[in-house]
């Protein structure tokens, strides 16, 4: 009977222990995984761009490189008016490569939150500046099937003093695959301000991601900007060196 | 015509005690001068400023797609997108008597660089010929010269020159957020650096002929963001504007005058206005008080004359009117003294103003540039008013006395008890 009672209890043991890192994947952890998705420790790809607004539509094809948080480099491949401007962000310094006139430039902070190359994107967006894990305070605000699918809501509250430009950010994670589905951005106010929506969710660079991303500006309904990864590879072993001014300025690489 | 007889006593008073007549008289002419230079001084730093914060970039009057402010949308052009035809449009504008001139912009966010120093600016597109009649920006040329028209070049405000370690003769990049959604960039000779002395303006504008900016920002021709219109009197914007809104040649226009887009001009000048009865009431009290005390003395001085007169059957209303005209005639003498030397003061002053520059220099208030300049403008109906407040404090100055005169007991005084 004692012999039985141990097995049970061992058995018990097994499963928890088994059971523990899906309870242990909190919050933070969810948001911090997501975040990390796109990125990689090193990452390497080839996107488009479709913007459309009240007043132009355009599609654009780029090339992007980043290693972490601190350093990216984005170069438009097409359309052949854009081709060759390149924005890097090394630090916390962006500068942009214009070969109209052959020249580079370094943004001023100011125009941080400015909106790239017409995109409802802000440079801020695209060199991914923040980690909302160090910025935010995060909580599961709702947990169970929406949808058809089991999904967190997660609720992401600035830090005191957190340099960030977002009042509240709400996210919603498919449990199953940890893929983020959608991310609403609300201002101090708590008016919505930008809705980002996941899908196309594919295997590329050996990890499950949403190579589509879709974000529409709350106060214009009738426009959106799609960026849709065509290729990605993760930890290609990019080093500090690789994001350089000159390497800014090389096409073709 | 007859004179009255109690006027006519009231009146030769004066000459009883000549020396405190005149003291009394200067007293109050010295007042009306001071109500009326002080207001005219304050309506010419009004004028200065209103002068300043339109003449300096805005014009008095200002056209724009309804939808261009508050946004400033590089989308939201006269006309919509399609633009208006500029000519036909400046035209319509200047037909109008009222109207100086009529200057067309176009405006754009952007970076100016030099390579090794950058900054954002505000980019306007100007056409120099015109600008220079409506905006005194374009003539605040202090190095070089400014751009001319179809010239890639650029004239930046001294202090963004100074950040950018940009001078005339060198190349910059612009790069503006253009209309189809690309990046504009271009490379510009610096044909001038221009300081207004209005701080946001010489640290984050760069002036560039318009057509240069339309093609940057990828706009076509007809498409403008802004038509400033200069007026000879400022003052006169909210009805010309509403004449101009009637005929432009352009549907969703809207025409503001200054009073509309610099409201806190307007607050100024009116709490200039609620200042100068200010003045008025602070002067005139003071002086109420002198005249009362000369009154009083005058009427104590002659009781056995009014104890007289009211013993030889005078009603007391007689001697109140004898009190209140000798006030009254006070009151003239003193307006016409005052008027006799303010009238030139006023004229000599607002001829040659009074140049502070040595002791202060330029500053802002209410967003608009003043100059350390003391002037003064014509007060206007403030002059009348200030005429009529001398003669009443003159007469509320005789109340008292007179009634005092009025309760003189004939028998007592007469006999000296």
């Amino acid at each position: 009977m004692r012999a039985r009672w141990a097995a049970a209890a061992a058995l018990a043991a097994a499963l928890l222990a088994a059971a523990a890192p899906l309870r242990a994947q909190s919050a933070r952890e969810i948001v911090d995984r997501v975040d990390r998705l796109l990125r990689g420790a090193s990452s390497r790809g080839t996107m488009t761009m479709d913007v459309v607004t009240a007043h132009f539509s355009r599609s654009m094809e780029m090339q992007i490189w980043s290693l972490g948080t601190q350093y990216a480099l984005v170069r438009v491949l097409a359309p052949p008016r854009d081709a060759g401007t390149a924005t890097l962000k090394a630090g916390q310094e962006i500068w942009n490569y214009l070969p109209r006139v052959d020249r580079t430039i370094r943004l001023p902070a100011s125009l941080m939150s400015a909106s790239w190359m017409g995109s409802h994107f802000t440079n801020d967006d695209l060199v991914k500046e923040d980690r909302l894990i160090d910025d935010y305070d995060i909580a599961v605000t709702f947990q169970g099937p929406r949808d058809g699918a089991d999904v967190w809501e997660l609720t992401l509250t600035p830090k005191p003093d957190a340099p960030v430009v977002w009042g509240r950010i709400v996210e919603e994670v498919r449990k199953a695959d940890l893929m983020p589905v959608w991310a609403r951005y609300y201002d101090e106010d708590g008016d919505l301000v930008r809705t980002m929506e996941f899908s196309d969710f594919r295997t590329m660079g050996g990890r499950l991601v949403p190579s589509t991303l879709t974000v529409h500006p709350a106060d214009k309904p009738a426009e959106h900007t799609t960026i849709h990864y065509t290729n990605l590879e993760f930890d290609v072993g990019l080093t500090p060196d690789f994001f350089s001014l000159q390497r800014l300025r090389e096409p073709g690489r | 015509m007859t004179e009255h007889p109690w006027w006519r006593i009231g009146r030769r008073s004066l000459g009883r005690n000549r020396r405190r007549t005149v003291i009394t008289a200067l007293g109050l002419a010295f007042g009306y001068f001071a109500v009326v230079v002080l207001i005219g001084m304050m309506l010419g730093i009004v004028s200065e400023m209103v002068e300043s914060g339109t003449g300096i970039v805005s014009g008095q009057i200002q056209v724009h797609a309804a939808d261009y402010l508050p946004d400033h949308s590089v989308y939201a052009t006269i006309g919509g997108d399609a633009g208006t035809p500029v000519g036909p449009l400046l035209d319509s504008i200047a037909a109008d008597p009222a109207v100086l001139a009529a200057a067309p912009r176009v405006y754009g966010g952007g970076l100016v660089s030099t390579g090794s120093a950058t900054a954002a600016a505000s980019l306007m597109g100007v056409d120099p010929a015109r600008e220079v009649r409506v905006a005194q920006l374009a003539t605040a040329i202090v190095a070089g010269r400014l751009p001319r028209p179809g010239e890639r070049a650029l004239a930046l405000g001294a202090e963004l020159a100074r950040r950018i370690h940009a001078r005339p003769g060198d190349t910059v990049v612009v790069v503006a957020p253009a209309a189809d959604g690309s990046l504009g960039n271009d490379l510009y000779v610096v044909a001038g650096v221009f300081k207004s002395g209005v701080q946001p303006l010489d640290a984050g504008t760069a002036l560039l002929p318009i057509g240069v900016l339309q093609t940057l920002m990828a706009l076509g021709p007809d498409r403008i963001h802004e038509v400033a219109v200069k007026l000879a009197d400022p003052y006169a914007a909210p009805g010309v504007a509403a004449r101009l809104a009637r005929r432009l040649p352009v549907a969703g226009a809207l025409v503001q005058p200054w009073t509309v887009t610099s409201p806190e001009l307007v607050e100024y000048a009116g709490m200039m206005r609620a200042s100068n009865w200010i003045v008025l009431v602070v002067v005139f009290g003071m002086a109420i008080f002198g005249v009362a005390n000369t009154l009083l003395m005058a009427t104590y001085e002659r009781r056995r004359e009014f104890a007289l007169l009211l013993a030889l059957g005078a009603a007391p209303r007689h001697i109140v009117r004898t009190v209140v005209y000798e006030a009254l005639a006070i009151g003239v003498v003193s307006l016409l003294a005052g008027a006799a030397v303010t009238v030139p003061v006023l004229v000599w002053w607002h001829r040659a103003p009074l140049d502070l520059g040595r002791l202060f220099s330029d500053f802002t208030l209410a967003g608009a540039l003043v100059r350390p300049v003391l002037k003064t403008d014509d007060p206007g109906a403030w002059s009348y008013i200030a005429a009529a407040a001398l003669l009443v404090t003159a007469l509320a100055a005789a109340v008292v006395p007179a009634f005092r005169a009025a309760r003189v007991p004939p028998a007592d005084t007469l006999a000296g008890r």
